[in-house]
């Protein structure tokens, strides 16, 4: 029973971390741009999220409304006012520039929100639900089922729609999707307030289910990574696989080993994936989706 | 003027063209070429002289530091390519340009990207594609990249007609290929030459290009170099290719 308990935790911890990596995969993958900022985007999204509920009283997921739109408007922004400025340069130019963002955003977040840590407290989640003698806790069932949804829509969104055929078209040949007369450039600017408005959806997701701060962004940045390198870039179904596959991990080892020995655990599955795809981070050979 | 008053509408010409990649770099140097309707018009020269560049000039990929480019004698050195592909010009650039990952439908689907917004007339264009190119409606759930060199140069072939463009931009479309594949590459231009389209096609392949060529223009070091019909060229064509070898 504990077994089976623990299964369902990492499932449901699983689909929690798909949704804070997916935005990551999405960016990396198709522009080849490495996100360092994209879990500072996922906590001011938490934080946000919990200044709406805790000053308004708004329901966390209606938040969604707000911070969405505004999350694809800002990353849109972002890779029109910068990225696309050091597209031509080595990629590390990039990475120095989102780094930056990431300490904006950090500096911006402790102004208004102090480093305390935060919580955010939803009355009509705070039972849990129970099968038997199974139980999950409503407000990490809420931010499965948000994550999933999220994801689940990306995918049909990139594989049943004209759009996301041409965003997958831009990921495996950029000059080609430039021949059929796809304005590679504007595509790059939605992906990136796609990449930005999934990372909105996580930053909820994560605030339903963990406490959070401002600075708390570097721990969830490695998870993010850690997800999108044991999936391959790009492929939203990997990214779930790999989701799941830490989330079990982690919720196994929580249960296995002393609580000391998780991240050992959870660090060498990422040197294991790395070492499988010897590509490195951006290797050509995982650029599909 | 008077001259220009004459030209078709299909005519697509470039006058005293500058072009390079690099700002210290210029490739072509006062090229100036004209791709007569329904005709072919082959731009030939050693590796290097600009061939492929005055490809990319004429769709948009590069635009000329000087001089124009002119479609029926309207300037359209300023248009994005997608906006030349709208207005009947496509290129068939040199292999790799299919999405291998994509299925060949959705490779189809996205050579008509610019019919999106109707979706009537994106199916149609597909399906007429289809009828013209069998052997792909056979494979259209297949992923690109699983089909045979050949198939890949059909299916680029087919995406490039896809909408039915006036003008064809074709650059070494022998490149890579299978002896037994260049024929039928041949056969496929020959096929958009008898449907009454304009062909400009940059080719290494000098023989096959001057055999299927009505007008031929050769490049050297981004220079024009020499210019006028096949007959004239094929007297010639022996010499030519020993002077390139000795460049």
């Amino acid at each position: 029973m504990l077994y089976l308990q623990t299964a369902v935790n990492g499932l449901v911890l699983g689909l929690i971390y798909t949704g804070l990596a997916v935005g990551l995969s999405l960016t990396m993958g198709v522009l080849g741009v490495i996100n360092v900022a994209h879990s500072a985007f996922l906590i001011l999204a938490s934080l946000t999220a919990w200044q709406l509920v805790s000053s308004f009283g708004v329901d966390p997921l209606l938040t969604l409304v707000v911070l969405v739109p505004s999350a694809f408007v800002i990353g849109a922004a972002l890779e029109r006012v910068l990225i696309r400025r050091v597209a031509r340069e080595a990629q590390t130019t990039a990475l120095l520039v989102l780094f930056g963002v990431l300490i904006v955003i950090e500096s911006i977040g402790i102004l208004i929100w102090t480093t305390d840590t935060r919580v955010l407290d939803v009355g009509y989640l705070s039972g849990a639900v129970s099968v038997g003698r199974l139980s999950v806790p409503y407000s990490r069932l809420a931010a499965a089922l948000l994550s999933l949804v999220a994801v689940t829509a990306l995918h049909l969104f990139l594989t049943r729609t004209l759009t996301g055929r041409s965003i997958r078209a831009m990921a495996q040949n950029r000059d080609a999707a430039a021949l059929v007369g796809i304005k590679v450039p504007q595509l790059t600017t939605v992906v990136f307030g796609i990449g930005t408005a999934l990372a909105a959806i996580g930053g909820v997701s994560l605030a339903l289910a963990f406490p959070f701060t401002p600075q708390g962004h570097i721990q969830w940045l490695a998870w993010a990574f850690l997800v999108v390198v044991i999936g391959g870039l790009g492929s939203v179904r990997n990214t779930l696989l790999a989701g799941i596959v830490l989330g079990t991990v982690v919720s196994f080892a929580g249960v296995l080993v002393p609580f000391e020995y998780t991240y050992l655990i959870v660090y060498g599955l990422l040197a294991l994936a790395l070492m499988i795809r010897s590509e490195g981070l951006l290797g050509a050979a995982e650029r599909r989706i | 003027m008077i001259a220009t008053a004459l030209r078709s509408a299909d005519t697509l010409a470039m006058h005293d063209v500058q072009a390079g990649y690099f700002d210290h770099d210029l490739v072509l140097q006062d090229v100036s070429l004209e791709a007569r309707p329904g005709k072919v018009t082959a731009i030939l020269g050693p590796n290097g002289s600009g061939k492929s560049t005055a490809l990319r000039v004429l769709y948009g990929f590069l635009q000329p530091r000087t001089g124009s480019v002119t479609l029926g004698g309207e300037d359209i050195s300023e248009i994005a390519p997608d906006e030349r592909l709208a207005r009947g010009i496509a290129l068939l650039p040199q292999g790799h340009s299919i999405f291998a990952q994509l299925s060949v439908h959705e490779n189809l689907e996205l050579g008509a990207w610019l019919l999106r917004r109707s979706g009537g007339r994106l199916t149609e264009a597909v399906d007429r594609t289809y009828e013209q190119y069998p052997l792909l409606a056979d494979l259209r759930h297949k992923p690109a990249g699983s089909l045979s060199g050949g198939q890949q140069r059909i299916l680029e072939f087919a995406r490039t007609l896809v909408l039915d463009p006036r003008i064809v931009l074709i650059d070494e479309p022998s490149v890579g290929l299978a002896p037994v594949l260049v024929d039928e590459v041949y056969g496929q231009i020959g096929r958009l030459k008898d449907q009454g389209r304009t062909v400009v096609l940059v080719d290494q392949n000098v023989e096959a290009a001057v055999d299927l060529a009505d007008h031929v223009y050769t490049l050297a070091y981004g220079r024009n170099d020499l210019d006028g019909s096949r007959e004239a060229f094929e007297e010639r064509l022996d010499d030519m290719i020993r002077g390139w070898l000795a460049l």
